[in-house]
This record gives structure tokens, C-alpha cells and sequence, in this order.
């Protein structure tokens, strides 16, 4: 990609000053066809295909060098994948954030009544419910299977109670609370109850997470960048007497660049791959656990793995660093390599 | 074709490898370049083909002063200089007419021209027949021969050549040193820096003579400079 940059603006100017240059020397036939740029794209054809034949002739080294930088890649897109499946979790909130409101001992059942019906009116209050002490008795005889023990109890000891389920657009859990300090100035309220600590907590544990993320990803992809350049620098070495020659018959930087390049690349690329496949592997590994995990939470959690848009983004992230990773590699050693 | 004026060529070292050389070789001209190992040839044929800059005065090829060449242009600049070496630097893992195109290649010229104008330089060196071989099933003069025509294939205005017989014997020499001047008698200009002394005397062409960095005879034939070398 910047190899195209960079050799375009000097392919196009210096053969044209050769060409006069040849003219008036000694007529001499000068390779710079008409159709350069097709010449060009031919190249790129051309090295594309070697580097690939070149990587399948060493199966082993190449399918270890793409393990490493697929192994890189699996940590940080399986956190990635966990993260988008918690923030996409259906989180009852309108129902999740409900605040009880414990009315006082001596409130009667007709004023909780009255109480319940004056509050739905509100602006920022979706629904309010009475819920009365007899029915909260019963409701907690039958969640709790303690028939016996409340039946030792000589009265009620639960209050009356009001639900309320604040509106939608209090998105804002510091709006939510502001209401509930609003409602515990109601004379009749002993106490509120705002049961949103446990979203507040999910929230700050993907924001966590989502922060560990990116450190996580960043030092991966410098650790990819490093195994790459080291390759890079590796098959460098091993063809410095082919670059010395490229340099010394006319080869441009670009040129002589250019498989190395597609080498990280493709590099990258297959290792984007082996990242895809793995990442399938261990989400179908996980499905059964995570299923067992949500039902034991009567949650319909369902995993999510890796979709169109992340595979086709994960096989991007892989080639652009493979580029990025021989790119850099082949501008520091490339240099180096002067004939002799 | 090629000017040298008060040129001087001082390594990082503080080796001084030429000092004061100044000479022109006209176009289509051939010459040798003579002198002990150490003499400043090779150091000569580098800063001719930009592998070495000179540190002071002005070495001017094909009408362009070097030193204006900036780096990013000397691969277009190489392209008009053929270059064969001692030791022919033919890449083993390509075969004969893979390494004789590589000029063609880095130049973006069109694949059916390459095949055209490779044969064509294989037939001039009298190797057609081997173009599928890989150079190591070679001898040493094929190899070398396959080396020239690497360096001719683009059919470039200069010719240098860094002790091209130093590995040969004597009448595979002689056939390497025909073949150089069947190529200037078709208006290449040829440099050839050697040792042999007997081999140049017999080919009749002008001789540079180099000792410690200066040039000590740049005219035709002086025996006796010949033979302080």
C-alpha cells in the first residue's frame, strides 16, 4: 500500500529524465514502457504469487509463524467477544431499577392506596403498584417455603409497600437516585430501597474490562509487530545477496520492498485465520459452561461469537499489521544491505 | 562518456583510496584498468556505478554529474551501466534466464519483451541452449558468461567489469575479453579493470594505469608502465 505511494511519484518522474539522459548518450534502449503502470501491477501480481508459493514451500515455518500471531490475536478478540456479549445482555432495566418504597407501620392499606395512585401521576414515574403487607406475606411465603416459621409470628411484620418503576428517560442512575431521595420526603415513607448497585457494578466492570481490552490488544499487536519484523529481518538476511544484486542492476527500494511486504502480509493474514478458527474452537468449548452457567441465574444468556463484520475486521487488524510489521522491519534493515 | 576530474575517494578509515585521479574514456571507447590489488581500481569502477561517492572532485557519466544523482535516483541511474564481477554475483536459486532478466525486471519491462531480449543476450554469449539450467550446473566460465549477459540485456550505453577473468584460465579469459570487445564494437564503452597483463597487452586497447590511488599512465599502451605494475 505505501510502497504503491512511494514508487508511483518517482517511477513517474526519474525514467523520464533517464529516457532524455539515454537519448543523448548512446541511444540506448531504456526499459520504461508506455504501459508502466500495468508493468507495475503485473509486478505486485507476480510477487504476490511468490510469496505465497515461497510461504507453502516451508509449510512448517510459515503455519508456526501465523500460529504465534493468531495465538497474539486470540486474547484480546476472545475478551472483546466476552465484553460485547455482557454489554449486550438483555439488563431488565426498566424493571431492574425499581425503587421500593417501605411505608410506615401506622399507614393504612387505603392511604398506601391513595399514596400509590397520586405518585403514578407523576412526570418521571412510569408505573407505581401497591403492593400490601398481606400480599407481600404471601408472595414471601411462597417464594421462600418458611409456611412454619412466619406462621409462629403473631402479625404481619412486613409494611405496605410501593413499588415504583421510574420513566425511561431517567437513563442516568444518578437520576433514579435523586427521585428516590425526592420520594423518602413523603411523610408516610419509612425507607426506600434502589436496587441498581448490581448494574452499577456490571457497569464498571465492562468499562474495566473494556480498558483492559485495549492495554491487552495494544501489547499484542506490538508483540505481533515484533514477531513480524523479526521474520521480516530474518528473510532479509537470507536473501541479502539477491537485495545487493536487486540494488546493484537498478532495483528501486520499492521493488526490491515489495516481497518482503506481501511476505507480513500474508503473514498476518494467516494469522488472522488461525485466530478465526481458534476462536471458534474455544466458543464452542465454552457454549455448554456458559449455557449451564446462565441457566443456574434463570438468565436466557445466549453466547454470541464471532460475526461477519468482526471476522472480515479481525483478517483487516491481522494484514494491517502484518504490513505494518514488514513495513517497519524492511525500512530499518533494508538500508543496511549496500553491494559491495 | 566518463569524466573523472581531480577526484578523490577517502574512506571513513582515513584510508585514501584515490587521490587526483583524472581521466575521460570517449563514447564507445574500451579500455583497461590496471594495478596492483589495493590500487584503487574497484574503488574507481564503484563510484562510476554510484556504490561509492566520491569525496572531492567531480566524476561525470553520460552527460550527469554524480554528485547531483540524489539516492532515490540511482536505480534508474544503474539501469544505463552493465556491471560484471569477479566473482559474477548470478543468484543460485534462479535459474539462467530468471537471473539474465532480473535488469529487465526491476525496470518494469514487458514480459514478452524480456524473453525476447534475454535470448537475445544468452545467443550473444553463446549460451541460448542452457537458459533452464540454475547457474551452479554451470562452470565457471559459462557462469561468467551468463554474468555479462545479465549486465548487457538492457543493452546499457557503459560496461564496467571488475576483474571479470579473475577466476578463469588464460584462454577462457581470452574468450570472456573477445566477447567485451565484440560489444564495444557495437558502441558500448567498456572499463574493464584487471591484473592481467599479458591478457591486456594482448588485446591492444587503451590502459589506465592505477598505483596507490593516482593514476601513473592513462594513454595507449606504455610497456614500461605496464610493467612498474
Amino acid at each position: 500500500m505505501l510502497a504503491k505511494s512511494t514508487q508511483k511519484p518517482s517511477a513517474k518522474q526519474t525514467p523520464g529524465s533517464n529516457q532524455k539522459k539515454a537519448n543523448n548518450t548512446a541511444g540506448a534502449h531504456v526499459a520504461s514502457p508506455p504501459n508502466a503502470f500495468k508493468s507495475y501491477l503485473n509486478n505486485h501480481l507476480k510477487v504476490s504469487k511468490l510469496s505465497i508459493k515461497d510461504q507453502l514451500e516451508r509449510p512448517f515455518a510459515s503455519f508456526f509463524t501465523c500460529s504465534v500471531i493468531g495465538i497474539a490475536l486470540v486474547l484480546p478478540t476472545l475478551l472483546a467477544i466476552l465484553l460485547s456479549n455482557i454489554q449486550s445482555t438483555d439488563i431488565d432495566w426498566d424493571g431492574s431499577a425499581q425503587i421500593t418504597l417501605f411505608l410506615k407501620k401506622d399507614t393504612s392499606a387505603l392511604d398506601a392506596g391513595v399514596i400509590a395512585n397520586q405518585l403514578e401521576k407523576k412526570d418521571n414515574i412510569e408505573s407505581s403498584h401497591f403492593v400490601s403487607k398481606q400480599a407481600a406475606l404471601i408472595e414471601f411465603k411462597a417464594r421462600f417455603a418458611m409456611d412454619s416459621v412466619i406462621d409462629y409470628l403473631d402479625d404481619n411484620p412486613l409494611p405496605h409497600a410501593i413499588i415504583i418503576s421510574p420513566s425511561p428517560e431517567l437513563a442516568n442512575i444518578s437520576h433514579i437516585e435523586a427521585l428516590k431521595d425526592r420520594l423518602l420526603k413523603i411523610p408516610e415513607v419509612e425507607s426506600a430501597l434502589l436496587d441498581v448497585l448490581w448494574v452499577q457494578r456490571l457497569q464498571s466492570i465492562s468499562s474495566f474490562v473494556e480498558k483492559a481490552i485495549y492495554l491487552v490488544a495494544i501489547m499484542l499487536a506490538i508483540a505481533v509487530l515484533l514477531i513480524l519484523g523479526n521474520t521480516i529481518r530474518l528473510a532479509i538476511e537470507n536473501r541479502k545477496e539477491e537485495i545487493a544484486v536487486l540494488k546493484l542492476v537498478g532495483g528501486t527500494t520499492p521493488f526490491i520492498c515489495r516481497p518482503f511486504i506481501y511476505m507480513g502480509m500474508f503473514f498476518g493474514l494467516g494469522g488472522s485465520i488461525i485466530a478465526i478458527i481458534l476462536i471458534h474452537i474455544i466458543l464452542a468449548i465454552l457454549y455448554g459452561p456458559v449455557e449451564e452457567l446462565a441457566a443456574s441465574y434463570q438468565s436466557d444468556f445466549d453466547l454470541s461469537g464471532l460475526n461477519f463484520e468482526s471476522t472480515l475486521l479481525l483478517l483487516v487488524i491481522g494484514a494491517t499489521l502484518g504490513w505494518l510489521g514488514s513495513w517497519l522491519a524492511v525500512r530499518k534493515h533494508l538500508d543496511d544491505i549496500e553491494p559491495t | 562518456m566518463i569524466h573523472f576530474t581531480n577526484v578523490a575517494k577517502r574512506y571513513q578509515d582515513g584510508h585514501e583510496a584515490l587521490s587526483n585521479v583524472s581521466f575521460s574514456l570517449d563514447r564507445g571507447e574500451m579500455a583497461f584498468l590496471t594495478g596492483h590489488s589495493g590500487a584503487g581500481k574497484s574503488t574507481l569502477l564503484k563510484l562510476i556505478m554510484l556504490m561509492e561517492r566520491a569525496t572531492s572532485g567531480q566524476v561525470i557519466v553520460g552527460g550527469q554529474n554524480l554528485a547531483r544523482i540524489h539516492k532515490r535516483q540511482i536505480p534508474y541511474f544503474r539501469r544505463h551501466i552493465g556491471v560484471v564481477f569477479q566473482n559474477h554475483r548470478l543468484l543460485f536459486d534462479r535459474t539462467v534466464f530468471d537471473n539474465v532478466a532480473l535488469p529487465l525486471e526491476v525496470s518494469g519491462a514487458n514480459p514478452r519483451d524480456t524473453g525476447r531480449r534475454v535470448r537475445a543476450a544468452l545467443d550473444k554469449v553463446g549460451l541460448l541452449s542452457k537458459e533452464k539450467l540454475t547457474p551452479i550446473q554451470l562452470s565457471g566460465g559459462e557462469q561468467q558468461r551468463i554474468g555479462i549477459a545479465r549486465a548487457v540485456v538492457n543493452k546499457p550505453p557503459v560496461l564496467l567489469a571488475d576483474e571479470p577473468t579473475g577466476n578463469l584460465d588464460p584462454a577462457l579469459s581470452e574468450e570472456i575479453m573477445k566477447l567485451f570487445a565484440e560489444f564495444n564494437q557495437v558502441g558500448v564503452t567498456v572499463l574493464i579493470a584487471s591484473h592481467d597483463l599479458a591478457l591486456i597487452k594482448h588485446m591492444n586497447h587503451r590502459v589506465i594505469a592505477l598505483n596507490k590511488g593516482r593514476i601513473t599512465s592513462k594513454d595507449t599502451i606504455k610497456s614500461e608502465a605496464l610493467d612498474v605494475s
